[in-house]
């Protein structure tokens, strides 16, 4: 299984995290001339201003879906995942109205543990109990701090494939 | 405790690093939680006299808080502290001051604890007049640290206690915690990696040896492994007039 | 979710533990810094105090979310009961009783009968602190911050310390409004 993405959005509907990762060259060379990350790099162009946009696509997408699904299905229904032919986007907000979301590749299972994981040993760990990252992280400051970013890292690579 | 000697390092470390002489007169002035009761007439006590006369000095002996619980309190006193310094130094001497008062009433809950359970083993009142295991010599007071004061704060001993080396420092010592509760949670970014938040407990050794009568000065250093990324050395320089008593001490056969 | 529920939640939720008097001591020496560098000023410290817990509440809740791995309240009731039960429990090891409601179930009080945090604690006897200091007012910033997290606007401050010569330590609690969800900006 492959990941291809992962972003944290605060309640204020900031994203305060975001990271990619690009397939492995061997993995990469099976595969024919797709693009890697085909939710993301849009013409390849990785700049800044690009993700920020995809970073606003993604929660506005997750924002609409899981308000759906609690006016189709009760407030006690949760927007779980989604499947386009290229990724499968996965979803888990906290009660803090934390979000939670990766994109993986089609054939993967379920992410809902790893994304309540992530929250449970790492977020919380790392981030939420750091005396020295402030309590909340507009424009990301304090999310980026080598423990967490050690840690996902460790995560994504060792657990998750 | 037979770890190699890093003086050389610990050295240059000092003499960056100024610890804050803590000015006796703040102990004065009287911070709330005081250990020893000083009979008042002016406070009020509910009628059910839950005060902390009327309650058992070990009834929070073996009590258990939550470990999160401690790192919030934590996190706000660094942050708090942040707030009014104006660089790594200058925070690091502000959470000494801080752990420093902690130090000197932890001392007296200590000899409280060990003369209680020492005379309660004799069953005699008579001995109850034997005074407390009050450290004489350097060595007591650095086992003091190194075991009960660990054990009570952190429920484990100190991971080494070492003393230097280098005959120009014959006054310091190093006791290793190779993963300080302190840091548990704290990502020091790169640009602040001198900083060590176990300045903190550095107060409050630096308490307990003022306390006993052991000038010094102590402070928290990295040193980190590969095996104990948040490895820390607290470095205790003891005064002149301490190792100049500790010599007279030696000579008249003092333990 | 009924009371009975939140009190085994409460029970079974497996956390670190440090020593209690770490806790205490360092809370203390806490609010003394504070009583130092305002010089006495007990309503400023108050008011730190209560700063400080809003800044613990919004990360507490995080963890006490993750660790006891319960959901959104359906009322306020509930929500006082998990408060009481399970934040009060799993934090501080003791559990306040939720009483004093108001018919519109929007106030309550919680009474203390333990408080890990004035243990060893005596208010300095200056004909002042016993009638102008909390000791624990941080509690009242920890709901605050924690609540408003969870979407809930609330008011909390205490009524009553034993540390004041009180019989009983209050902490009286109301509920404000609910938080709507914020929205992204507005593309410009």
């Amino acid at each position: 299984m492959t990941v291809y993405s992962f972003y944290i959005f605060d309640r204020h509907a900031e994203c305060i995290y975001k990271r990619r990762w690009l397939p492995r060259p061997a993995s990469i060379a099976g595969k024919s001339g797709q693009s890697a990350t085909p939710a993301i790099s849009a013409g390849g162009g990785q700049t800044v201003r690009a993700t920020d946009d995809d970073s606003k696509l993604v929660f506005g997408t997750v924002f609409s879906l899981r308000n759906m699904v609690r006016k189709l299905g009760g407030d006690d229904d949760n927007f779980v995942a989604f499947n386009t032919s290229q990724y499968k986007l996965h979803y888990y907000e906290t009660p803090t109205n934390i979000k939670f979301v990766m994109l993986t590749d089609t054939k993967s299972p379920s992410m809902r543990i790893a994304l309540q994981q992530i929250y449970i040993n790492l977020y919380v760990e790392y981030v939420v109990k750091n005396p020295l990252s402030p309590v909340e992280h507009p424009g990301g400051v304090g999310v980026n701090n080598e423990l967490f970013e050690e840690s996902l890292e460790q995560f994504v690579t060792r657990v998750l494939s | 405790m037979a770890a190699p000697p890093r003086h050389s390092a610990m050295l240059s470390m000092n003499s960056a690093v100024a610890t804050p002489q803590p000015m006796p007169g703040d102990m004065s002035q009287g911070p709330p939680q005081s250990l020893t009761p000083q009979p008042s007439q002016g406070l009020r006590v509910p009628s059910n006299r839950k005060t902390i006369y009327d309650r058992h000095l070990n009834r929070s002996r073996n009590a258990e808080l939550s470990r999160a619980s401690f790192a919030y309190l934590f996190a706000e006193m660094v942050t708090y502290a942040q707030r009014r310094v104006t660089g790594i130094q200058d925070l690091e001497k502000r959470l000494n001051e801080q752990g420093y008062p902690l130090g000197l009433r932890l001392l007296d809950l200590l000899f409280y604890r060990t003369t209680t359970t020492s005379s309660s083993a004799l069953s005699s009142s008579s001995t109850s007049s034997s005074p407390p295991n009050r450290p004489l010599r350097i060595l007591t007071l650095l086992h003091l640290i190194h075991g009960p004061l660990w054990r009570l704060l952190f429920g484990r001993s100190a991971d080494a206690l070492e003393h230097s080396v280098s005959p120009d420092t014959p006054n310091e010592y190093m006791i290793t915690d190779n993963d300080p509760l302190v840091n548990a949670y704290i990502s020091v970014p790169r640009e602040m990696n001198q900083l060590n938040c176990a300045a903190f407990v550095a107060g409050i050794i630096e308490g307990v040896c003022d306390g006993c009568g052991f000038e010094a000065k102590v402070s928290a250093h990295n040193q980190p492994t590969e095996m104990w990324p948040s490895r820390t050395v607290f470095l205790l320089s003891f005064g002149e007039s301490v190792m100049e008593r500790e010599k007279v001490l030696e000579r008249s056969g003092i333990k | 979710m009924s009371s009975s529920k939140a009190s085994r939640i409460g029970e079974e939720t497996r956390i670190d533990k440090v020593n209690a008097e770490l806790v205490t001591l360092t809370y203390g020496t806490i609010v003394a810094q504070l009583c130092q560098d305002y010089d006495s000023d007990y309503q400023e410290v108050n008011k730190q105090l209560d700063k400080m817990g809003y800044n613990i509440g919004m990360r507490l809740i995080e963890d006490f979310l993750a660790k006891s791995g319960v959901g959104r309240c359906a009322n306020f009731r509930e929500t006082a009961d998990m408060i009481a039960k399970v934040g009060f429990k799993i934090f501080l090891n003791v559990a306040p009783t939720v009483t004093n409601w108001t018919s519109d179930n929007n106030q309550f009080s919680l009474i203390f009968d333990e408080n890990p945090l004035a243990d060893f604690v005596e208010l300095p006897d200056d004909g002042r602190a016993q009638d102008e200091l909390w000791f624990s007012n941080i509690l009242c910033g920890v709901l605050r911050g924690a609540l408003e997290m969870v979407q809930m606007q609330i008011e909390a401050h205490f009524v009553s310390d034993i540390l004041r010569g009180d019989d009983t330590t209050e902490m009286r609690v109301s509920l404000v409004r609910y938080i709507e969800d914020e929205m992204p900006p507005e593309e410009e």
